[in-house]
């Protein structure tokens, strides 16, 4: 730059600060964890407490399971509509990419409320019809299947984003064209040089949509089941310490996914998971 | 496009009109059935939904003859008394934390990118970024509770340590603000370091080579070349703050008023007979203040991009 | 170097006549070194630029060439050396101090200001009144051809445009020197052309003195009034363009320098090397010891080719180059030859045909075998 070095003290001063600021909480919810606060000195039964702690099963596994179905449904919905948009309908792609970014100005608060509505009608309005069981159906409390759906229009933005940067990272018009120019059918583009191409997006997709799900409270709650984040806070009012430890291992966990996404493709996958976060 | 690819595939036009005719309406009609099953999601789970929002929000029944009609009642209910306490809440704290995490993040953002040996802090900082930036909700909440809130690990230190007391400060429009600011930091830094980037440096050498000084250079260059992403990324974590809804629930129940914990009130049934829909009227009002600040962040986006084109 | 007057342009223009008022002065590199690590940008750089001489540094990448640029402008430290403006030196004082003007090579127009704001903005931080400044301005943008559009912004005008905007934003500030750093790459062949013979132009008329990088020897060989060939940050030669292409000082500047054939040949006792059965005088044959094998450097259009059925060479390839004609020459032994000869005469000179080389009857370069 130019002749003279300044130093940079802001630059230090702002990091430390901020580095304080994050790393603080981090520290000290790992610490409530440990503490024995009962006996004094450090404890692990916060940690290993946690499986067999009453509701955490049932919870754990319905999110999971939750989760599963919305990546599965997210993705099968989401490739075919952005292979074909890229590919075959361009001109519906503003259209899908308004779609996708509506979900984003309607806030899940408000959206559950459209949506307990709806599903409402079901028992009154509709009683008795195919569709009222349909809705009540989806609320089934073993597989609710209205969040599943729900989560899957919560992920659209991101599932979609992440997709896309995959698809203009290696500009898939180009690759399909040539592939179909050396006589390539469809369906042998679309195994053989589309999906390995995409495929650090589409795990990228399903690693974000994953820690949607386990991370979503708001649509859960307010619907009146209980997955993993609403048993968390049904148990923090007996077991503040449980609680807290569950709360630092999906952060570790979510931490870790996306570590592992932006790994997976070297830079490539790191700029492309920044990108679509 | 379709055309392009069949046609490249084969002979020129003149001969074997028909069948070639037949198979781009059919790549055509197969392209639409791909993409059915994705506008029948979206419009059943949040079209549906959202139609019946505003649909509702002006539909008012009275609770005693049951009598439904339209009219303005619920969005005047909802700009009234407890209910307006709690938007012009939920906009107070949305300001103030876009306005903070804007300003933090833009300096950490910055110390970052122009950091000489940087390229590590840069990854680290980015990627930390990209998690916590979706660090948000119940863990977060509980992660705070258990550093400073009434049994928190800091409270406890400040109160052995230096006799000086928490008390339940956490629990209360600044607390909620600390917390928030947890995730629109990283969310500030992940949006505008590629407006950061986008600071050629050439810039910078041939303001400095015209004659400027630093502070010219920032006040007649790069201050106005960085304002309006500043601006939009602003108007992005205003956006993220003003939907929160989990981030709030888990840690402050009632003691602050916010819009989001109003609608989940409604939702509750913590409401009078009657106003079910002035819980509708609220998420209308939420979806018109982010479509404003959608809208004018979009606007700007669209005006300065052309400059870097 | 005696003002040249622009065609268009009012004699009476004020901001030529302050420019010209200025003069040029002089520039000095003195032992000028600067590494980054282990690599050596500039090596124990000397160089003298007269007062409005435009002088043009050459070389191939890496070849400091625009490190040693940007030291004379302030954004690079020096390890050791002097660079001395004027007779002073100007190593203490800050980059936007040093009354100099840049032309970068691309992306240096401010994007959110319009053309005559751009090259206004040196003025603005200096203080000038709006109406002045703007007054001023135009006059530049006039002076480079762009008088209407003063009120474009960067990302609507063309990349010659854009770079003639920044060359007026350089001059508007009146500089002593003016520094270009290969402000030509990123242009269009023919864009490029059009606008070094207009800069060229600019610089006579308004006599200042001017350093100019390029790594395109075309280029530096038709602007400058020298040209300073540079190579791991060291001055190789530094001289007029013919000279620089008639009389290199070393191989490097032979063969980076137009187009240099490499025929081996032998050294012989009296200064002589023999090759394609021609004795010639060795211009540069040091202390190589007679007999050592060396590779004779000739340019093409000294080597003669004639269709000769007992000939030693065998055409490869002939291109066609308008008035001139480049043969590709064979000779068997792997070693091939390039020949320019008139048009007219390359007839019989087809693929394949055999054919005689012989070189002008002049001293030679020579230089090692490459391994």
């Amino acid at each position: 730059m130019s002749a003279r070095r300044r130093p940079a003290i802001w630059r230090w001063v702002v990091l430390v600060l901020l580095g304080v600021y994050f790393l603080v909480p981090l520290v000290a919810s790992f610490w409530f964890t440990i503490d024995d606060r009962r006996r004094g000195g450090l404890t692990g039964e916060y940690y290993t407490g946690i499986v067999g702690a009453e509701g955490f099963l049932p919870a754990f596994g319905l999110s999971m399971r939750l989760a599963l179905l919305t990546i599965l449904i997210t993705l099968a919905l989401m490739i075919p509509t952005i292979l074909v948009v890229h590919l075959q309908l361009p001109r519906l792609r503003p259209v899908v990419e308004l779609i996708t970014l509506l979900p984003l100005v309607l806030p899940p608060i408000a959206l559950v409320v459209g949506v307990g509505s709806v599903l409402r009608w079901g028992p009154n309005e509709l009683a008795g019809t195919p569709l009222g069981d349909f809705l009540v159906g989806l609320q089934d409390e073993n597989m609710p299947w209205i969040l599943v759906f729900v989560y899957v229009v919560l992920a659209l933005p991101f599932a979609y984003r992440s997709l896309d940067a995959g698809i203009r990272a290696v500009d898939l018009h180009t690759l399909v064209e040539a592939a179909r120019n050396l006589g390539a059918s469809w369906p042998k583009v679309v195994w053989q040089v589309v999906v390995p191409v995409l495929r650090t997006s589409v795990l990228n997709a399903a690693f974000l949509t994953l820690a949607l799900v386990l991370g979503e409270y708001t649509i859960a709650r307010l619907l009146i089941f209980e997955p993993f984040s609403v048993w968390i806070v049904q148990i923090s009012g007996s077991e503040a310490q449980l609680s807290v430890s569950v709360s630092v291992l999906s952060l570790a966990l979510t931490w870790l996914l996306l570590i592992a996404v932006s790994s997976l493709g070297g830079r490539r996958g790191r700029e492309a998971t920044l990108r679509s976060l | 496009m379709t055309e392009t690819l069949d046609r490249g595939a084969g002979a020129p036009s003149t001969g074997a009109a028909a069948p070639r005719r037949r198979r781009p309406h059919r790549g055509k009609a197969l392209a639409w059935l791909a993409v059915l099953p994705f506008f029948v999601v979206v419009g059943v789970f949040f079209f549906l939904p959202a139609g019946v929002l505003f649909f509702d929000a002006f539909r008012i029944t009275d609770p005693d003859t049951q009598v439904t009609r339209f009219g303005l009642d619920n969005l005047e209910q909802a700009s009234k008394g407890g209910y307006r306490t709690a938007f012009m809440g939920s906009i107070k704290l949305s300001v103030v934390t876009a306005v903070l995490g804007a300003v933090l993040g833009l300096l950490l953002a910055q110390a970052v990118v122009t950091a000489r040996r940087g390229n590590l802090l840069r990854r680290l900082v980015l990627t930390a970024s990209g998690v916590l930036a979706n660090f948000g909700g119940v863990p977060l909440a509980f992660a705070f509770i258990a550093t400073i809130g009434n049994a928190g690990v800091i409270t406890a230190l400040l109160k052995d340590a230096f006799g000086y007391d928490l008390g339940s400060s956490l629990y209360s429009f600044s607390g909620l603000a600390l917390v928030y600011l947890y995730f629109l930091v990283p969310l500030m830094v992940l949006v505008i370091v590629p407006a950061l980037d986008g600071l050629r440096p050439q810039w910078h050498e041939a303001a400095e080579n015209l004659g400027a000084t630093r502070w010219q250079y920032w006040r007649h260059v790069g201050g106005p070349i960085l304002a309006p992403p500043v601006v939009g990324a602003t108007m992005l974590l205003f956006c993220s703050a003003f939907a929160a809804f989990a981030t709030a629930a888990a840690m402050v129940g009632s003691t602050v008023p916010l819009v989001t914990l109003q609608i989940s009130d409604v939702l509750s049934g913590n409401v009078l007979a009657g106003q079910e829909n002035v819980g509708k009227a609220l998420g209308l009002g939420m979806v018109a203040v982010i479509a404003v600040v959608m809208t004018v962040y979009v606007l700007v986006q669209r005006r300065t991009s052309r400059w870097f084109r | 170097m005696s003002a040249v007057p622009i065609e268009g342009v009012a004699a009476t223009s004020e901001a030529v006549a302050a420019l010209r008022e200025r003069g040029g002065v002089e520039v000095e590199f003195r032992g000028l070194h600067r590494s980054f690590g282990d690599v050596h940008a500039l090596d124990g750089l000397d160089l003298k630029v007269e007062p409005g001489e435009l002088i043009a540094l050459l070389g191939p990448s890496g070849c400091g060439k625009t490190t040693a640029l940007r030291v004379l402008a302030g954004f690079e430290v020096p390890d050791a050396g002097e660079v001395l403006v004027d007779g002073v030196d100007v190593l203490g004082v800050s980059a936007n101090r040093r009354d100099m003007g840049m032309v970068f090579q691309a992306y240096s127009l401010f994007p959110h200001l319009t053309a005559v704001d751009n090259v206004a903005f040196g003025l603005r931080v200096r203080g000038r009144a709006a109406a002045a400044r703007r007054a001023r301005a135009q006059e530049l943008l006039e002076l480079v051809g762009l008088g209407e559009h003063g009120r474009r912004y960067p990302h609507q005008l063309s990349g010659g445009q854009q770079q003639r905007v920044a060359l007026a934003r350089a001059l508007a500030v009146e500089p002593r020197v003016l520094l270009l750093d290969e402000p030509l790459s990123a242009l269009d062949a023919k864009v490029r052309v059009q606008l070094r013979e207009e800069i060229r132009r600019l610089q006579l008329e308004l006599g200042i003195t001017t350093v100019f990088v390029t790594h395109d020897q075309e280029e530096a060989l038709s602007l400058a009034d020298r040209v300073g060939v540079l190579r791991s940050g060291r001055l190789e030669q530094c001289a007029a363009p013919d000279e620089l292409y008639t009389r290199p000082a070393t191989a490097f500047v032979a063969e980076f320098v137009g187009t240099m054939n490499r025929i081996p040949g032998e050294l012989h006792a009296d200064g002589l090397v023999s090759v394609l059965g021609q004795k010639l005088a060795a211009l540069d044959a040091g202390d190589r010891q007679p007999g050592v094998g060396v590779d004779v450097l000739v340019r093409p259009e000294v080597v003669e080719v004639t269709a000769d059925a007992e000939g030693t060479g065998r055409v490869i390839t002939r291109t066609f180059h308008g008035a001139m004609t480049r043969v590709r020459v064979g000779l068997g032994t792997g070693t091939e030859v390039l020949a320019d000869l008139p048009s007219v005469d390359a007839g019989e000179l087809s693929p394949g045909a055999t054919v005689a080389l012989r070189l002008a009857d002049r001293g030679v370069l020579v230089a090692d075998p490459l391994s």
